[in-house]
């Protein structure tokens, strides 16, 4: 376990671009999006609500992507277990979902205290109403940094142990999969039902629920995966 | 001396190549020992399996006694420097060395300042930035202030030029001296070495050719000159590896037991004897057919070759 904080501390020694890149975008995306609707001048009705907050997540997705690609060799070729490394990288991103998330909390109720920062904008804000307890709408900002985090290890990982070919052959079975059950789906006439069955859904769920079950899913395939990974 | 490594019956094979044949040997603790061979002769691998990089297809591994994959206390006591390492893209100079300090619990910060400055590095320069020969240079820093117990160098050297390599072979030395360790030093820069390495190991198309005491190999092996006929009778007490001709004389490498007594057989034929170089011994070898028949009848190995 100390090993496995030697290596989240090792992810962290270049710890300006950790955090810069992630947080300098999402500034400058806001930036944009506060000069834009400032300049639009509407009236009072319009509350526009933009997709901006996605940048950080993109960029999270990203630096999982890189921490296979770039800090697994390394690690490695310091001699660090791939468990160590493993148990190392999830804390390094729960870490950062964690303090992300609760800045950009922070940053939504700032952003419902002031009126949309003057203009009415919707950034930070969850864009519906779906949650309301504050646990939840907390983990509505963290969930998905792990889930895209996760999504990037496992697709790093399939590239890291299967090469070119791992990539195509995953995609290969990803589009066959998806195309036969919207064919399925269609041909029995299930998309009613479908959409019924995401209506019914909580909020909470949605955004929460089953993304962490996703992430456990993809977090102990990854873990199999890199058990036997070369660097 | 204890053992640090022991391997059995090592085999390696990807899709169709074996790249290690059953290699089986020991390395002893505190020494430096010299991995040597030809490019895709196997050492790198051998590297990577005895570090838990790769993964033996048959055989067996233990380093400190034990094996070493996922094996933290092991691990931590390894240092890997390979000429293929790579390094994060958003890291500096100073951020590798301080993620060295972090992860090796021997790792001597003073010696690794003092070495960025004898290897003039530009601390404050991205590792994407720096030259091929810096790169180098940054390995060597790493695996040299680890001071891990046991510490690989994969051909380290590329891109520096003499002076640098001069300057990597004297601080190895001058620290393996203050601190004691077990080394293996891959290289191909087989005569810069030679004075250096302790003990030889030589792969050969995923075969161990020798595994034996450089102090030992020099006498082992001998280049004789003079009459063809006083040549031939000559290099009947050995394995002959390699001849020269001339009209009617000879020039011929030659594997034995070659004591004293040797020498004074030679001058009595009228033949001029000298040891071979390291370079020499490891050149002759792989190239000889006889290299991987060493030891057995000398007449035999001499007519099949012919």
């Amino acid at each position: 376990m100390n090993r496995a904080l030697t290596v989240a501390r090792l992810q962290f020694v270049g710890w300006r671009s950790v955090v810069g890149w992630p947080w300098g975008i999402l500034a400058l995306s806001f930036s944009i999006n506060l000069a834009l609707f400032s300049a639009m001048n509407e009236n009072d009705d319009f509350e526009p609500t933009t997709g901006g907050l996605m940048s950080i997540y993109v960029v999270m997705f990203v630096a999982s992507i890189n921490a296979i690609t770039q800090e697994f060799p390394f690690a490695l070729g310091l001699g660090v277990s791939r468990r160590s490394f493993y148990l190392g990288n999830v804390i390094h991103f729960a870490g950062q979902a964690i303090s992300y998330a609760a800045v950009l909390y922070l940053l939504a109720v700032i952003e419902e205290a002031t009126d949309g920062w003057g203009v009415n904008l919707r950034f930070f804000g969850v864009p519906f109403p779906l949650v309301e307890h504050p646990v939840l709408r907390f983990l509505a900002f963290a969930i998905p940094f792990l889930l895209l985090g996760f999504i990037g290890i496992a697709i790093a990982l399939v590239f890291k142990r299967w090469g070119v070919n791992g990539l195509l052959m995953l995609s290969t079975v990803a589009l066959a999969a998806i195309g036969g059950l919207v064919v399925l789906a269609t041909w029995r006439g299930w998309w009613s039902a479908i959409g019924g069955w995401f209506a019914d859904q909580p909020g909470w769920a949605l955004l929460v629920g089953w993304p962490a079950l996703l992430t456990l899913l993809l977090a102990g395939l990854s873990y199999l995966t890199i058990r036997r990974a070369t660097p | 001396m204890s053992a640090v490594v022991t391997v059995t019956e090592l085999t390696k094979r990807y899709r169709g190549v074996t790249a290690l044949d059953g290699v089986s040997f020991s390395l002893a603790e505190h020494r430096i020992h010299g991995l040597l061979g030809r490019n895709g002769a196997g050492k790198t691998t051998l590297m990577q399996i005895l570090t838990a990089q790769n993964f033996a297809t048959s055989g067996e591994v233990s380093v400190f006694g034990q094996h070493p994959y996922e094996n933290e206390q092991v691990l931590s006591r390894i240092s890997f420097i390979k000429e293929s390492q790579t390094y994060p893209s958003h890291l500096r100079v100073t951020h590798v060395l301080r993620a060295a300090r972090l992860v090796y619990p021997g790792w001597d910060e003073e010696l690794a300042q003092r070495l960025v400055d004898v290897f003039q590095l530009p601390r404050g320069r991205n590792v994407r930035k720096l030259s091929r020969g810096m790169l180098s240079a940054l390995g060597i820093v790493v695996g040299l202030a680890s001071r891990a117990p046991l510490t690989f160098f994969d051909e380290p050297y590329l891109g520096l030029d003499a002076v640098a390599r001069q300057l990597f072979y004297d601080h190895l030395l001058a620290d393996y001296a203050e601190h004691p360790r077990t080394i293996v030093l891959s290289t191909h820069l087989i005569d810069e070495v030679s004075d250096l390495i302790e003990h030889v190991l030589l792969i050969d198309q995923g075969r161990l050719l020798l595994d034996v005491e450089a102090e030992a190999l020099r006498g082992q092996v001998v280049t004789v000159s003079g009459p063809v006929a006083a040549v031939d009778e000559f290099t009947r007490t050995g394995t002959e590896l390699h001849r020269a001709s001339l009209g009617g004389t000879a020039r011929a490498t030659v594997r034995g037991d070659f004591g004293p007594a040797a020498h004074d057989r030679a001058r009595s034929l009228g033949l001029d004897l000298e040891a071979s170089s390291l370079q020499d011994i490891v050149v002759r070898l792989t190239t000889s057919h006889n290299g991987h028949a060493a030891g057995s009848t000398a007449a035999a190995d001499k007519e099949a070759v012919r």
